[in-house]
């Protein structure tokens, strides 16, 4: 074989180095940004499309917002449906890829730092300071900044105020002669009762604990709002108080529920669950209040007229019901979108009070409210009657944010994977909180939260 | 005074497979495309392998082989490794097993597959998520149509994705249920070309079915076998559709391979960097694993020669 030539080596190194160089190159060439959102431009909306990323389960909501839409602007909408899980990662890979295929992301307001940091949706702080009649004021104070505020800015809109209430099967209660429970320890009681008197024809809960942080998490986040702890102690931000003795609390009440529950909770998401409920299969479930539309719906429920609905227990030494903001929505303006003007006003549009409300009264919308005059109204009290109240106490209080730091996508999917150690019977939760307050602190070490 | 001669430079040209002299150029195009589908993918792999690296920022800083240290002393990843060869080698050799023998007693019932072969084949053309689906459907501990016919039956249900070795076992046998059908028909292929003379020959010697098939038959084909344990174990390492769909890496991380491992990490977590650098571990463990394989085969061939 023939020594390598000075010739082929400077040819080899050359091509080694413009491959090297050509990464960075090409990464920068496929993030795709548009022209810079101009906050007090007004934009012709007559004839324009508007592209939105939605979260599958409230997809239909914009059906419902498409039509009045075209009739006060001339602009149609086409919604992609997204599965929840999969939201962020696609946002994310629209803009960094350079495809640009949407102008308005539904997002999941726990990635809010996540897209924000990484120049995926657009800053709106400007936008809503010159937007008067946006009126930011009417926004639900427990929603609107940590749906909202990342890093002192703001960056999207509320769309979706989710939270979550105890349903419980009122025939169930009754032929097992029990109570609505006050406290976790009570529910625990009651789902141990049911399951065992019942024989395997149906459970005393439905835990759903699927490996995921909107699955998983929202069980744990109820009974750590319940026991009064919290994720991190600035709210939405801070550092990790996942190892107090109320988190701990709340972690060992989930696992102490897990083995009365429909089998088995680490298999149960909200495919599961739904139906089991529905077909009177759980006596508990706590889930998000737009369910109730659907549980009441003959069509697709056999305990329609059978069920009822209460706050979230509480634990330990709180004795004060306290939601957790599971799940929830907002709208931002892409920053790879050519059209961020017209999709701004779209989104003031969408989150107004007039545009909650209609979706309010949809039972497929997936819809709840984001405003003070829509969470108070009329229309919503007769379109829910029954979880009114119960909605009303927790989103009108101080509910428990979940965090929103560019890492939450990362601290979220350690937390559930510990809780999900622990329900296997692998660890204390003691263990399981201690592991991931470690986790988390050496996370966000650095940053600046 | 003489002159050298001038000599015309031609155009640059190589060596082609016959021995004859082709030009450079024509190889352009699949030079091309091995720099745009193979070198681009695996130097930026291995750049973001090397930095802090999320979906959204790729390539932020150098960060030397802190991603591989992280990968290496996170319990999710290394456990996914050693369940991922773990998986690889059982559901490989379950389904050479059970591929042979379908092949051999098709070989032995008839020449021609026909319907049989046919019914073998439905699943290997399924799609992997359908195939998840229907076993997800089966197996649902409440609904599902297995614990159905013990009910109707009066026998206790069961729920076999609910325990951790349990659900792992399950899915090396769905995985098989989906696969076997490939092994077979790979084997069957081969046991159509062993020559009936050498059959034939050894019914003289007095040699049996049996062992007509262990001394005759089996070292005749095993070059396609150890192909086919080769292309299994490959195809055993990359499962993810069914991890996906079945059972999510659960329950824990009881069926958490290392794709579903480094697709969480890169898509629900965004940390690019580790999911880079975990790729580069599992790729060269795959490496590992598939080598001891090849050799066997090499050496094979080289005695057979």
């Amino acid at each position: 074989m023939s020594p390598l030539s000075r010739r082929q080596l400077l040819r080899a190194t050359t091509g080694a180095a413009a491959l090297a160089a050509a990464g960075p190159l090409l990464t920068a060439c496929g993030s795709a940004e548009g022209a810079a959102l101009d906050p007090t431009g007004k934009p012709d909306l007559d004839g324009v499309t508007l592209k939105i990323l939605a979260n599958q389960p409230n997809a239909l909501s914009f059906q419902y917002l498409s039509k009045p839409f075209e009739e006060a602007t001339g602009a149609k909408l086409k919604v992609t449906p997204v599965p929840y899980d999969k939201l962020t990662a696609k946002a994310v890979l629209d803009v960094q890829s350079g495809a640009g295929q949407f102008d308005v992301f539904m997002y999941w307001y726990a990635a809010v730092g996540t897209l924000a940091q990484g120049g995926v949706i657009e800053d709106l702080t400007a936008y809503i300071k010159a937007h008067k009649d946006i009126d930011a004021d009417d926004f639900l104070p427990s929603l609107y900044d940590t749906y909202t505020l990342y890093d002192g800015k703001r960056w999207g809109l509320p769309y979706d105020g989710d939270t979550h209430i105890l349903f419980y099967n009122t025939e169930i209660f009754e032929r097992h002669k029990v109570e609505p429970p006050k406290t976790w320890d009570d529910y625990n009681e009651i789902a141990a009762k049911i399951t065992k008197d019942a024989k395997g024809t149906y459970y005393g809960t439905i835990i759903e604990a699927q490996q995921v942080p909107v699955i998983l998490g929202c069980d744990f986040a109820n009974r750590l709002a319940g026991y009064g702890g919290t994720f991190l102690d600035k709210g939405a931000s801070g550092n990790p108080t996942l190892d107090t003795p109320e988190a701990i609390a709340a972690a060992q009440a989930l696992f102490d529920a897990a083995p009365s529950a429909l089998p088995t909770p680490l298999q149960i998401g909200f495919d599961q669950a739904l139906p089991a409920f529905l077909d009177g299969k759980g006596a508990m479930l706590d889930f998000w209040t737009d369910f109730a539309k659907r549980a009441e719906d003959p069509k697709q429920s056999k305990v329609a007229g059978k069920w009822g609905v209460t706050t979230l227990p509480v634990g330990g030494d709180n004795a004060k019901p306290r939601t957790s903001l599971d799940a929830g929505f907002g709208l931002a303006v892409s920053k790879a979108s050519k059209q961020k003007e017209a999709a701004a006003a779209f989104i003031k549009w969408a989150t107004a009070a007039q545009q909650n409300l209609l979706v309010l009264g949809k039972a497929d919308a997936g819809a709840d409210p984001i405003r003070t005059s829509t969470l108070n109204s009329e229309e919503f009290k007769k379109a829910s009657p029954d979880s009114y109240d119960v909605v009303r106490t927790g989103l009108a209080g101080d509910p428990l944010p979940w965090p929103t730091v560019p890492k939450a996508p990362e601290l979220l999917q350690t937390l559930v994977d510990e809780l999900a150690l622990g329900l296997q019977g692998k660890q204390s939760a003691k263990e399981a909180l201690e592991k991931t307050q470690q986790a988390w602190v050496k996370e966000l070490k650095g940053t600046t939260g | 005074m003489t002159t050298a001669p001038t000599l015309k430079a031609g155009p640059r040209t190589v060596r082609g497979r016959s021995g004859a002299r082709v030009p450079g150029g024509l190889a352009a195009p699949a030079v091309a495309f091995l720099v745009v589908f193979a070198a681009y993918p695996l130097v930026y792999l291995i750049g973001l392998a090397f930095t802090q690296s999320t979906l959204a920022q790729p390539l932020q800083r150098w960060t030397g082989f802190d991603n591989f240290r992280s990968a290496l002393e996170s319990q999710s990843f290394t456990g996914s490794l050693w369940r991922s060869v773990l998986f690889a080698v059982l559901a490989a050799a379950v389904q050479l097993v059970l591929g042979t023998a379908l092949a051999l007693l098709l070989r032995a019932r008839a020449r021609r597959p026909g319907l049989l072969g046919t019914l073998l084949l439905l699943p290997l053309v399924t799609p992997p998520v359908m195939v998840g689906v229907a076993w997800k459907l089966l197996l649902a501990p409440v609904g599902g149509a297995l614990n159905g016919v013990l009910h109707v039956l009066g026998l206790p249900g069961v729920n076999p994705l609910g325990g951790a070795t349990s659900a792992f076992i399950t899915l090396v046998v769905i995985d098989s249920w989906q696969w076997t059908p490939f092994v077979m028909l790979l084997t069957y292929a081969a046991l159509l070309g062993v020559p009936d003379e050498l059959r034939e020959a050894a019914a003289l010697d007095g040699a049996g079915r049996r062992r007509t098939a262990r001394s005759v038959v089996l070292p005749y084909i095993e070059p396609t076998l150890l192909s086919v344990l080769l292309l299994k174990l490959v195809i055993g390492f990359k499962v993810f559709d069914i991890v996906y769909v079945v059972t999510a890496g659960g329950p824990g991380f009881s069926t958490t391979t290392s794709t579903y491992d480094i697709q969480r990490t890169a898509l629900q977590e965004f940390d690019v960097g580790a999911a880079a650098a975990g790729t580069v571990v599992f790729s060269l463990l795959i490496g590992l694993v598939t080598a001891v394989v090849a050799l066997r085969r090499k050496r094979h061939e080289e005695v057979a020669v």
